[in-house]
C-alpha cells in the first residue's frame, strides 16, 4: 500500500474525527452543568420539581441514546402542528441528544458524590457560622467534585466512543468516513485507522483525567 | 448573671423523651464536664445549645439572650448571631479535607467575620504555634494522626473567638495514646479560663480539670456538683453504678 493511499484515506477520516472531538467538547460542557441542575432539581425539597427530575432521569438512562437520537432527528418533525417547527439541523439535533442524555448520567454521578459527604462537613460548616451559599460552594462541592472525578472520567470515556451513533443519524464522523471507504476499496485498513484514532482520543482523556486526579488529591 | 441558662428543656423523638426537663445554669469561666452512659442524651443537650438539634420544649439562653424561649425559637438572624458566641469541636474533627490546616482555621474568619487578612493570618499563626502544630500548616488534613486532627479543630473554632466552646466527646475518636495531647490543650484553655462544656468518658478529665460535673441519665440530670464531691460522694443510686462501672 503506497504512502500517498494511506494519506488520502487518511485526511478524510481525520476530518470526520473533528467532528466527533466537536460532538464531544459540545455534550461535555454542556451536558455536566445541566447534570448538576439536576442533582439539585432531585434535592429539591419542592417535591414537583424533585419528581420531575427524577422522572426526566429514569426516562434518559432507560431507554437507548440510539432511540432518543433518531426520535429527536426524525420523531419530533412528525409531531402534529408543531413539527414543522421542529427539523433541526442533524448536528444541532445530535448535540442536543447527547447533552440530554449524559446530563441523566452525570446527575446520578453527582447525586452520588454528594451522598458520599459526611454530615459532619455540614455541621462543621454551620456551626463556624458559613451560610447555605458559603457552605455549598466553599465546602460541599470542591469535595463533591472530587469524589465524582474517576466517574466522570469514565463516563467522558463513554461518550467518546457513542459519537460513533452520529454514523445512525448521517451526520458525518470518524466511522462515517471509515465505512465509506471500506466499502469502496474492499479493504479494513480504514476501520483499523478508526480504532488507532479513538484510542488516541480516549487516551488524551485518561491522561487528563489522571492528573486533575492527583492535581486535587488533598493528602 | 449565668452565661447560659437552660431551663426545662424537652425533646423526643416519636414516643422516646431523649430530653426531659433539662435544667442547669453555666456560669463564666466554668469548666463543666458532662457524663453519663451512651444514651444517655448528653450529645443531644450539647448539640441543641449551638443549634445543631431542635428542641421541642424549653429555654436556652446565652449571655442573656435567648435562642429558644419556651419552645420558641428567634428568628433566623438571631439564632445565627446567638449561636455565634459559641464554638464547638465534634467527636469526629470534621475537619475540611480538601483544604490546608491553614486555610481550615482562616475559611471562617475570612468568609463570615470579614477580618483583615494580616489579623487573620497573625491568629492562625498563633494559634498553630499554641497547638504545637506550626509546621504543619501547608499541610492537608488527611497527613495528620487523630490527635493533630483534634487539635486543629479546637483551633478552628477558636479562630472565631468564642465566648464558650462546646466539646462533644472530643477525644472519643482517638486511639488510647493520643487523647493526652488533646486534652493537655484543653486543659490549658481551662487555665486561660475559657468557659467549656464538655462531654465526656474521660474521668480524669472531668476530675482534675471541670469545675462542675453533670451526670445525666436516660434524658435527666440526675446530680451535679464539684467533681470530687460527686465522685467521693454521689448522692444517687444510679450515679454510684455508673461512677463505678467507669472508673473500674
Amino acid at each position: 500500500m503506497s504512502i500517498n493511499y494511506f494519506i488520502s484515506i487518511l485526511k478524510p477520516m481525520l476530518e470526520g474525527a473533528q467532528m466527533t472531538v466537536l460532538l464531544f467538547l459540545i455534550a461535555i460542557v454542556l451536558s455536566i452543568p445541566l447534570g448538576f441542575v439536576l442533582t439539585l432539581a432531585v434535592r429539591s425539597s419542592f417535591k414537583p420539581v424533585s419528581w420531575f427530575a427524577q422522572i426526566y432521569i429514569y426516562v434518559m438512562r432507560g431507554t437507548p441514546l440510539l432511540l432518543q437520537l433518531l426520535f429527536i432527528c426524525f420523531g419530533l418533525p412528525m409531531l402534529p402542528v408543531i413539527g414543522d417547527y421542529l427539523v433541526l439541523d442533524r448536528f444541532v439535533a445530535a448535540c442536543l441528544g447527547f447533552t440530554l442524555n449524559y446530563a441523566a448520567y452525570f446527575a446520578e454521578i453527582f447525586r452520588g458524590g454528594l451522598m458520599a459527604i459526611d454530615k459532619g462537613q455540614y455541621e462543621a460548616a454551620q456551626v463556624l457560622g458559613l451560610n447555605k451559599w458559603q457552605t455549598m460552594t466553599r465546602i460541599i462541592l470542591p469535595q463533591m467534585f472530587r469524589i465524582a472525578l474517576p466517574a466522570v472520567a469514565n463516563e467522558s470515556v463513554t461518550l467518546v466512543k457513542d459519537t460513533a451513533l452520529l454514523y445512525a443519524v448521517a451526520v458525518p464522523e470518524l466511522l462515517h468516513y471509515a465505512q465509506t471507504v471500506v466499502n469502496r476499496d474492499f479493504t479494513i485498513v480504514p476501520f483499523f485507522i478508526a480504532g488507532i484514532i479513538y484510542l488516541i482520543l480516549t487516551l488524551l482523556l485518561t491522561v487528563l483525567f489522571k492528573w486533575l486526579e492527583q492535581r486535587f488529591k488533598f493528602d | 448573671m449565668a452565661l447560659i441558662e437552660v431551663s426545662n428543656l424537652k425533646k423526643s423523638y416519636g414516643k422516646l423523651d431523649v430530653l426531659k426537663q433539662i435544667t442547669f445554669d453555666v456560669n463564666k469561666n466554668d469548666v463543666v464536664a458532662v457524663i453519663g452512659p451512651s444514651g444517655s442524651g448528653k450529645s443531644t443537650m450539647l448539640r441543641s445549645l449551638i443549634h445543631l438539634e431542635e428542641i421541642d420544649g424549653g429555654s436556652i439562653c446565652i449571655s442573656g439572650e435567648y435562642l429558644v424561649r419556651d419552645g420558641i425559637y428567634s428568628k433566623p438572624q438571631e439564632i445565627k448571631r446567638i449561636t455565634s458566641k459559641m464554638g464547638m469541636v465534634f467527636q469526629h474533627f470534621n475537619l475540611f479535607p480538601h483544604l490546608t490546616v491553614k486555610e481550615n482555621l482562616e475559611l471562617a474568619p475570612r468568609l463570615v467575620k470579614k477580618e483583615l487578612n494580616a489579623e487573620i493570618e497573625r491568629r492562625s499563626k498563633e494559634l498553630l504555634e499554641k497547638i504545637g502544630l506550626s509546621d504543619w500548616a501547608t499541610a492537608y488534613p488527611g497527613k495528620l494522626s487523630g490527635g493533630q486532627k483534634q487539635r486543629v479543630a479546637i483551633a478552628r473554632a477558636l479562630m472565631m473567638n468564642p465566648e464558650i466552646l462546646l466539646f462533644d466527646e472530643p477525644t472519643s475518636a482517638l486511639d488510647p495514646e493520643l487523647t493526652g495531647e488533646v486534652l493537655q490543650v484543653m486543659k490549658q484553655l481551662a487555665e486561660e479560663h475559657m468557659t467549656m462544656i464538655v462531654v465526656t468518658h474521660e474521668m480524669g478529665f472531668a476530675k482534675e480539670v471541670a469545675n462542675r460535673v453533670i451526670f445525666m441519665d436516660n434524658g435527666e440530670i440526675i446530680e451535679s456538683g464539684h467533681p470530687t464531691e460527686l465522685f467521693t460522694n454521689p448522692k444517687f443510686e444510679r450515679t454510684k453504678a455508673f461512677l463505678k462501672r467507669s472508673l473500674k
